[in-house]
């Protein structure tokens, strides 16, 4: 097999549908950060989103439900960390480390617990009447990919333009500034964390409803992580943020396309192994180019309290 | 008669108790008239900033009850305080550092800065702004403005709210003193629109210069009301601290010895890269107090942290007792016999999250006396040396084992200059040594540094507060832009003459 336009084309169609998981959970914790509060456990509310979008889609018959399933999983998970780290002032790191183990625990329990397979279910990729997609010359292209798009947009006109985002900006540059003009730094700072965990969660529903026709225990593999990454990348600038997913979409796509070569395996042993680490050397080569950047909300991770 | 005139502001009994036991304030009865400015006098830990927090709605009184124009009023937010129209600017402004001024003034309001109402809310904004003489880059990010612009952004931001009531809180503490000279022209124009000011501050001539109204405050009560007309500062003073203050400290004549400190042909650069400190040469002899006054910004940090070690010199030599010291770091330094108060107690002074024992080991912990077996430190032995320093220095706290943090600003700069004194170096360095303390505690420190002087040890002092310079030392320098332009004994360097050099003007 040899490299021509067409595979380049299905290269990027598999990227974009792998742009969006990132793409969403970094844009919705970009929201959630410029308010102040970094929410680590996205990989853990991807996981669990995955896990209840299948099951709602499972017993509705719906796709939709399903994602509805994760938008509502990631809603609940977001109060959850609200809650210990806004309201009660709690680190935001350990609330959302807790989330992270939790998920990992939980997962592969009620999958065992409801359906009595161990770690996969539905034992074989089922299509759940498929979400509707676009048809390109080389792969379908989820209808996320724009959604994607148009989230980011509209994120970054809240953040810029609205007075909404701009009360929620100094939320986090300065909550003490805020709470002097009257601005509610604690109402501000819940939703944005349930807003930034929603699309998590339906990150999560889109990877094993519109992705994998199914959820394992670790089909979240590590995006909520790398969002969290692009985030950093992305100097908390949503529009920089889908072109950020986009390079770690490229970094998968390509990966899984080089898989279905079978030359390569020749050549390099174990080669399937090395290509799907290609999206995490990603992360550190990005994450090291990015760091020490200054324009982090001034006050992120640090609970508000009035003296 | 001032009390006849109508009634802005006014507090019944207010007491508050904070969670942890402290009774902040104790039965507060407190009048505001409209058109007036009151004001509110007091040490550090006297209640004054806890009474303005309650009457901005950032704090609820534990008793006792407010009214506002006659009416009982309850806020219980920041938010309700504005609407009653009582607004406050605080001794460290809240405003977003990353936003523009008028970023910053509208937010919270209805008004979205890049919305429709933006320009109506500009055109309000500058007319207030012309209105009370406060002129301000609206569109320069906060980070970008002078601590005195940041101030006019804060009251703009206060009036464009329509406020009545303007509660001021140590405003002039970080100002120059021609920042202090347009605020009160901008206080008395607001006055003469009918609005009323709480003035809060510990600085008896300002409250003299610009109240209408004094109440003093000590230990959470209130030991004075008088009209400022009829004071004068020792009755104030009185009044603040409980007994009598000799403001004018006698200096003995000086028995100045050999040179301790020689600096030679000095060039530091600051933050940006640029020339801070421009070649200057001195000399601090034993016995002596050196003072170098000059403006804030003109090189003054930048010496001080060459001198420290913090910041490498970029040309000429600091020696010590004979000793080259310019390339040394701090830790070099300090093992000689030296003392170093730093300008910024909070930030480079002390470990605030730190108890009173564990900082007043700090930079000194590497001395025999405080090791214990092992790698351990001695943990009794410097809880035993933080209480000796409490008691020789007066330092009032629980003991060595409180934070540095709940005590109030004059006892931390005691922890420091405990420290830094307590082994009689032969040479200390104060900068900015009583910035922001209350009369009880600048006077202790001046004497102490008078005391140090007095037993034939040299002392450098950098301060922004002419009257301190004056009043220490027995030379002075005055520094302008990088440089020392004049150095004379005190005798020649008169008030008015040093003023003039800190303007940069020769006579």
């Amino acid at each position: 097999m040899s490299f021509d336009f067409g595979s380049l084309g299905a290269i990027s169609v598999i990227s974009l549908n792998f742009m969006v998981p990132i793409a969403l959970t970094a844009i919705g914790e970009i929201f959630a950060e410029k308010a102040g509060v970094v929410n680590i456990g996205l990989e853990g509310i991807m996981l669990v989103g995955a896990f209840f979008a299948i099951l709602v889609a499972w017993n509705t018959g719906n796709p939709y439900m399903g994602l509805l399933g994760g938008v509502a999983t990631g809603l609940g998970f977001g109060a959850l960390h609200a809650v210990i780290s806004v309201w009660l002032k709690g680190d935001q790191i350990i609330s959302g480390v807790g989330l992270n183990l939790f998920a990992i625990g939980f997962v592969p329990f009620a999958t065992f617990a409801i359906w009595n397979v161990s770690g996969v279910f539905p034992p074989v990729s089922f299509s759940f009447g498929r979400i509707a997609e676009i048809s390109t010359p080389w792969a379908p292209l989820s209808y996320f990919v724009p959604i994607s798009v148009g989230v980011s947009i509209l994120f970054w006109y809240l953040l810029k333009r609205t007075r909404w985002g701009y009360q929620v900006r100094a939320t986090g540059e300065n909550p003490e500034a805020a709470d002097a003009v009257g601005i509610d730094v604690e109402k501000t700072r819940i939703i944005a964390v349930l807003i930034g965990s929603a699309l998590a969660g339906l990150a999560g529903a889109y990877l094993s409803i519109d992705v994998v026709g199914q959820v394992t225990k670790d089909i979240s593999a590590g995006r909520g992580f790398i969002a969290l990454a692009t985030v950093v990348f992305a100097g908390w600038n949503p529009l920089v943020g889908l072109v950020g997913a986009l390079v770690f979409g490229y970094s998968q796509g390509a990966a899984t396309w080089f898989a279905g070569v079978p030359a390569l395996r020749d050549v390099i042993p174990h080669a399937d192994y090395l290509l799907s680490a290609i999206p995490y050397i990603a992360t550190l080569v990005v994450v090291a180019i990015a760091i020490g950047r200054r324009n982090a909300p001034k006050a992120l991770g640090v609970a508000y309290k009035r003296e | 008669m001032q009390s006849l005139a109508e009634e802005a502001l006014r507090t019944a009994a207010i007491s508050k108790t904070y969670p942890d036991g402290t009774q902040a304030l104790r039965g507060i009865d407190f009048r505001l008239a409209k058109g007036e400015v009151h004001g509110l006098l007091g040490e550090n830990g006297a209640g004054k900033t806890t009474l303005s927090k309650i009457l901005s709605g950032i704090l609820r009184p534990t008793s006792g009850e407010i009214f506002i124009r006659g009416q009982k009023a309850e806020a219980r937010h920041p938010k309700e305080a504005l609407k009653l129209g009582v607004g406050m600017v605080h001794q460290h402004f809240t405003l977003v550092r990353d936003f523009t001024a008028f970023e910053n003034i509208l937010l919270g309001t209805r008004v979205n800065p890049k919305g429709s109402g933006a320009a109506r809310a500009r055109q309000e904004i500058l007319d207030l702004s012309k209105q009370v003489g406060l002129s301000v880059h609206l569109d320069t990010k906060i980070e970008d403005l002078a601590l005195g612009a940041q101030q006019r952004v804060e009251i703009l931001k206060m009036l464009y709210r329509k406020v009545d009531v303007l509660i001021l809180d140590e405003p002039t503490s970080s100002l120059t003193a021609t920042e202090t000279t347009e605020l009160f022209k901008a206080i008395r124009k607001l006055k003469e629109e009918g609005k009323s000011a709480i003035f809060i501050t510990h600085k008896l001539n300002e409250v003299l210069e610009i109240c209408d109204q004094i109440t003093v405050l000590r230990h959470g009560e209130v030991s004075g009301r008088t009209e400022a007309s009829k004071a004068d500062r020792k009755m104030l003073a009185r009044m603040m601290v409980g007994r009598d203050v000799v403001f004018d400290l006698v200096r003995g004549p000086s028995r100045p010895a050999e040179p301790i400190l020689e600096v030679k042909d000095l060039m530091v650069k600051g933050n940006r890269g640029e020339e801070a400190v421009k070649g200057i040469s001195f000399e601090v002899r034993k016995g002596e107090i050196f003072g170098v006054a000059g403006v804030e910004g003109n090189g003054q940090t930048e010496l001080e942290e060459a001198l420290c070690g913090i910041r490498k010199p970029s040309r000429g030599t600091i020696r010590l007792a004979g000793a080259d010291i310019t390339t040394l770091n701090t830790g070099q330094i300090r093992k000689h016999s030296v003392g170093l108060i730093p300008e910024d107690r909070r930030q480079m002074g002390l470990v605030l999250d730190m108890t009173v024992a564990e900082n007043s080991i700090l930079g000194r912990e590497w001395e025999v006396r405080f090791r214990g077996r092992g790698v351990a430190l001695a943990w009794v032995k410097i809880r035993a040396h933080a209480s000796r320093l409490i008691k020789s220095f007066e330092i009032l706290v629980k003991g060595p084992d409180s934070p540095a943090k709940s005590m109030s600003g004059g006892n931390q700069q005691k922890v420091v200059v405990s420290r830094e004194l307590a082994d009689e170096p032969d040479f200390v360095m104060a900068a900015q040594p009583t910035r922001g303390l209350d009369v009880g505690a600048t006077d202790y420190i001046r004497r102490l540094l008078l005391k140090t002087r007095d037993s034939g040890k040299a002392v450098l002092l950098l301060s922004a507060d002419l009257d301190e310079v004056l009043q220490l030392s027995d030379v002075i320098g005055v520094m302008y832009e990088g440089k020392l332009i004049e150095v004379g004994p005190a005798e020649q360097m008169t008030r008015h003459r040093v003023g003039l050099l800190m303007g940069g003007v020769r006579e």
